[in-house]
């Protein structure tokens, strides 16, 4: 208990002391996020809401209908009062004045609705969401139409689809902070190569030193400095960019701990057979770099193209993000099985890595020892 | 008193030798220094006495204690200082020592160590900052930290300045004071000449010899080379040289220009007998030299081979 205090207290200092530590593991996430956030996130819209024209040349009983439902879904905000002529709404639309022009069925007989946008905006946020919008009114509208009861929250579920937008926060949140833990345990074990380089791990050997508490106290503080940047992201998060969480303590708990120690094996087997920290270095980069974009960081899995969608499905970030989402943003239950089935395969990576590392460092032992 | 002994150790890695036959035995309080050119298996000899590789075969014994059955004791009561200083560069020396102290039940005071070592001014600079003697200083503290009987010094001295050097130097002779056992490696023959009690010569991982350094000097030769030049040039040199080759107790000697060189068991004797002749013949001795034998002969003699750094 003294050994491990005073070898704890040690690590404690030798953390505050080591710049790159906080510049990567703290300083850098923070930076990284803010600046996702700010281009994706926008905190200055928080509220979507898109510029739209109605034209409604020829006025008739469906078109008017239409049009007074249209005007009350809240996330459309009218250019015009009144509807304009198409002429006027293209000219609108070319000039970029609005994101999109609606155009309303001519006669009670024509059943489609035009949605008229910008060709530079064909692929944008905006229109995926207009168009989506509209489908889903139309629809309604249809069922209506065929004599089913109106639902007058249609315009609402409308909104929730727009709120897909809002919960990127959330979503870069949960994943800033799980790429930020892989890294404190994927790069942090550089220690262990300079130790090693240095001689010390044999220095330690020679005095009746228990160095199972050593990597212990190793570990513990690694832990500790992993809920630091959890806490520090989780406050920028949700103070300054508005993120919502719903945290399952138990399952973060879990999938935190599993989590941490999963990666910090992961660099446990890196500095096996890792001569220099150089070495170590450009192997840690070049993993991390890699699982940054194909585990779901920034984007969605499901976004990125099919074929690569094997390769993002056996990495261990892929799970942890996702495990992580669950317990801090879904508030998934300890008792869900999709989450230990995530954590499960986490967990298998770390079991594995570790296992082939301490292989590795004992064949070394014998030859390096020289 | 015998306070280690080792007896027949041999280590292999691979197809390679590293240690093929090595026994001695050290007694208590003395300076025990093992030299032998690169590669000569003194740190793989070492590294097996210090319990960090496993011998192929042969014996340790620190008294009735041996590796296998007392590792913990034994850590206790050695001390070691490793080639590469080891130490934790982001603490400072008072740190580095109190956290190792740690690890013993009856330390010495960190306080103690650094006034020994003369760090006391440094005590609350990282590490990092330190310069090489004063980090190899430290590295000897953390190694007296647990007051050991014995101390592994693994070239203390190498890489650092002649003032660092000496600062090395007056601590080591500080711990025989003492009453501490010491086995030291170096590089520096002068080193070892000046600190042992013993030296122990090891090539091609097996010890060629062991004894103290002036013993080893007296055996390796009787003769002394005596050098001298002349003013009155070749012809005197020459002249003096068929003259000396009269003498029973000149074994050589070589001209070379205006000097020549001889090679006698009674060099003052010898002397005296050449200035006499030359005083005869008027001649002028410009220089005298008496070159003595140093250790660095002997380990040319049974190692055959050049000292390098």
């Amino acid at each position: 208990m003294k050994q491990f205090k005073h070898m704890f207290l040690a690590q404690l200092k030798m953390t505050l002391r080591e710049k790159q530590a906080w510049f990567w593991g703290i300083f850098f996430p923070v930076i990284l996020m803010v600046i996702f956030m700010t281009i994706f996130g926008g905190s200055s819209n928080d509220e979507f809401s898109a510029k739209v024209t109605i034209v409604n040349e020829n006025p008739n009983p469906t078109s008017d209908m239409l049009l007074s439902q249209i005007k009350q879904i809240p996330v459309l905000e009218m250019e015009a009062d009144e509807p304009v002529s198409r002429k006027q709404a293209e000219r609108m639309v070319k000039d970029q004045e609005i994101n999109a022009a609606i155009v309303l069925p001519e006669s009670v007989e024509a059943t489609s609705i035009l949605l008229v946008v910008n060709k530079e905006d064909e692929q944008g946020v905006t229109t995926q969401a207009l168009s989506g919008m509209l489908n889903d009114f139309v629809q309604r509208a249809n069922l209506s139409a065929a004599g089913a009861p109106p639902t007058f929250d249609l315009q609402f579920e409308s909104i929730t689809s727009a709120d897909q937008e809002l919960n990127y926060t959330d979503f870069l949140l949960t994943g800033m902070i799980a790429l930020s833990i892989a890294q404190a345990g994927m790069f942090g074990m550089v220690d262990l190569v300079d130790m090693n380089r240095k001689g010390l791990i044999k220095r330690l050997r020679m005095t009746p030193a228990n160095m199972n508490i050593f990597g212990f106290s190793d570990m513990v503080m690694r832990l500790l400095f992993s809920i630091v940047q959890i806490v520090l992201l989780s406050i920028i998060g949700v103070f300054v960019f508005g993120a919502k969480l719903y945290i399952n303590f138990p399952s973060l708990l879990i999938v935190f701990i599993l989590g941490a120690l999963s990666f910090n094996a992961l660099g446990y087997f890196f500095s096996s057979f890792s001569k220099t920290t150089e070495a170590y270095m450009g192997i840690a980069n070049i993993v991390s770099f890699l699982m940054m974009f194909l585990s779901g960081i920034f984007i969605p899995v499901e976004t990125i193209p099919d074929w690569i969608q094997p390769i993002s499905n056996v990495l261990p970030l892929t799970y942890f993000v996702e495990g992580l989402r669950d317990s801090m943003v879904y508030s998934t239950s300890i008792f869900s099985s999709s989450l230990w089935l995530g954590i499960g395969i986490l967990a298998l990576w770390g079991i594995a890595t570790f296992i082939l590392g301490s292989l590795l460092y004992k064949r070394k032992s014998i030859v390096a020892t020289r | 008193m015998t306070i280690l002994e080792v007896m027949n150790l041999k280590k292999s890695f691979g197809s390679v030798q590293a240690v093929e036959d090595v026994s001695f035995s050290v007694k208590a309080g003395e300076i025990f220094t093992i030299i032998g050119p690169n590669g000569a298996g003194k740190t793989t000899s070492l590294e097996m006495i210090e319990g960090l590789v496993p011998p192929d075969a042969g014996e340790i014994r620190f008294g009735e204690l041996n590796w296998n059955q007392d590792a913990n004791k034994i850590k206790k009561m050695i001390g070691v200082q490793p080639q590469s200083s080891a130490l934790f560069d982001l603490l400072t020396p008072e740190e580095n020592l109190n956290l190792f102290a740690t690890f013993y039940d009856h330390a010495r005071s960190t306080e103690e160590i650094l006034e020994l070592i003369n760090l006391g001014d440094h005590r609350r600079q990282q590490v990092k900052k330190l310069s090489g003697g004063q980090r190899q200083r430290l590295a000897i503290g953390l190694a007296m930290i647990s007051d050991p009987d014995i101390i592994f010094l693994d070239e203390p001295t190498t890489g650092l300045d002649p003032q660092a050097r000496r600062n090395i130097w007056d601590i080591i002779l500080q711990l025989k004071e003492l009453g501490k056992t010491t086995i030291l490696t170096t590089h520096y023959m002068e080193e070892a000449e000046q600190l042992s009690d013993r030296v122990c010569i090891i090539d091609q991982g097996k010890i060629v010899t062991i004894d103290s350094p002036s013993s080893l000097i007296e055996q390796l030769t009787k003769e002394r080379a005596v050098r001298l030049s002349f003013l009155d040039g070749h012809e005197a040199a020459k002249e003096v040289q068929h003259f000396m080759e009269t003498l029973d107790s000149v074994v050589r000697n070589e001209v070379d220009g205006t000097s020549l060189t001889l090679w006698t068991a009674h060099p003052e004797d010898t002397l005296y007998t050449l200035f006499g002749f030359t005083k005869e013949k008027n001649y002028q001795v410009e220089q005298v030299s008496i070159r003595e034998m140093s250790l660095e002969d002997v380990f040319i003699e049974f190692t055959g081979k050049e000292w390098r750094d």
